[in-house]
């Protein structure tokens, strides 16, 4: 498992930009039978279960997320014992178009230091006029009701996948996205698997890079939208940061949680 | 072809209308709803007082928000949008653009 961890530096930009992106996760072999079989996988499982018992097993599916990789990607961000939350096969058929569909998953939530993860595999090569899932970074801190942010057509920064066969994006479920169309004569799938932890998420990835001295500009990036809330982001990434990376004083930069924490009366004692 | 509201909404994080849009939306009558978004990466225009140099009128401002110690540092919607209206001819009767 620890070889399969992701990075102290993956996981500031996960923080920072509600994402990773991790190409060849699945082998080709596998993916193929993963696409066969999501012509005929329908209907939740039992919500709220421990995903290892509830998840099926001896199908592809079942064996392409219990890959070593993706098993070390799901630990360093949901910790041990899983629970599984629900999956989806989501199509969008070849020639089906799409208008503005950008949303915030399930509802309203405002729980501070805990998110879940939603795997989003894609078992064909996903070019751009495939259709692939957008995503905006750097929004899973804007809690917002689900489908009210149609309304945001645009927005800079958006990205969306477009990736060969077998790549993974995993994603806080908070971050604002969305379908878009489909403008080849393939159908194109996209598999998502959602996770919620049982414990903590507190350093189930590999801290030993936990001090690179590249990690507050991860922290810092700004993803094109955020203008003059930047500081308002940055405080909630550093928020996060200090609860996965178990560093409670951590600030950088010009430390706008101190300008908010500091008290002389404490400081005096 | 009768001249009908097209509406251009544009989102900034300061209420100013010289404040670069940070995401936009066109609800234009007189192209229909959008049923293929077609995806941009930058605004159409740079600012609204930019927009209205093109002809687009202001029918909405923001106003500036007021901060509570326990609301001033939560997020959620983009904070502030100018709402711009301009008339223009029906391009197709189906009401429906590509």
């Amino acid at each position: 498992m620890s070889e399969h961890l992701i990075s102290s530096k993956e996981m500031a930009q996960f923080v920072a930009s509600g994402y990773l992106k991790f190409e060849d996760m699945v082998p080709k072999d596998l993916c193929a039978a993963c696409l066969e079989e999501m012509n005929d996988n329908r209907g939740y499982l039992a919500v709220g279960t421990p995903f290892e018992e509830t998840w099926p097993k001896g199908t592809a599916l079942g064996d392409a997320f219990r890959l070593p990789q993706v098993q070390g990607l799901i630990h360093s961000l949901v910790g041990p014992e899983p629970l599984y939350d629900h999956h989806a096969a989501h199509l969008v058929q070849a020639g089906n178009t799409r208008g503005p569909d950008m949303h915030q998953d399930s509802v309203i939530d405002f729980r501070e230091n805990y998110f879940d993860i939603q795997l989003s595999f894609f078992p064909a090569d996903t070019p751009d006029e495939m259709g692939g899932t957008f995503l905006v970074p750097g929004t899973h801190f804007r809690n917002v009701r689900t489908g009210e942010i149609h309304i945001y057509q645009h927005m800079r920064g958006k990205i969306w996948a477009s990736c060969p066969a077998g790549t993974v994006y995993v994603w806080n479920t908070r971050v604002w996205h969305g379908s878009r169309s489909n403008h080849t004569d393939q159908d194109r799938y996209m598999y998502k698997l959602r996770l919620n932890p049982t414990h903590p998420q507190i350093c189930h990835f590999d801290t030993n890079d936990l001090d690179d001295p590249e990690i507050p500009a991860i922290l810092n990036t700004n993803h094109g939208w955020e203008g003059n809330e930047h500081r308002y982001e940055l405080m909630q990434r550093v928020q996060l940061w200090r609860y996965v990376s178990d560093q409670p004083d951590y600030d950088q930069g010009e430390r706008f949680m101190r300008r908010i924490e500091y008290q002389p009366g404490e400081a005096a004692g | 072809m009768p001249a009908v509201q097209d509406i251009l909404v544009l989102f900034q994080t300061t209420p100013a209308l010289t404040a670069p849009p940070v995401a936009w939306a066109r609800y234009e009558a007189s192209k229909g709803p959008i049923h293929d978004l077609v995806d941009e990466s930058e605004s159409p225009y740079q600012s609204a007082m930019d927009a209205m140099r093109d002809g687009w009128q202001v029918i909405q401002m923001s106003e500036l928000k007021h901060r509570s110690p326990e609301e001033g540092y939560e997020l959620g919607p983009l904070p502030y949008q100018t709402v711009l209206s301009k008339f223009n001819e029906v391009q197709n009767e189906e009401g429906a653009a590509s």
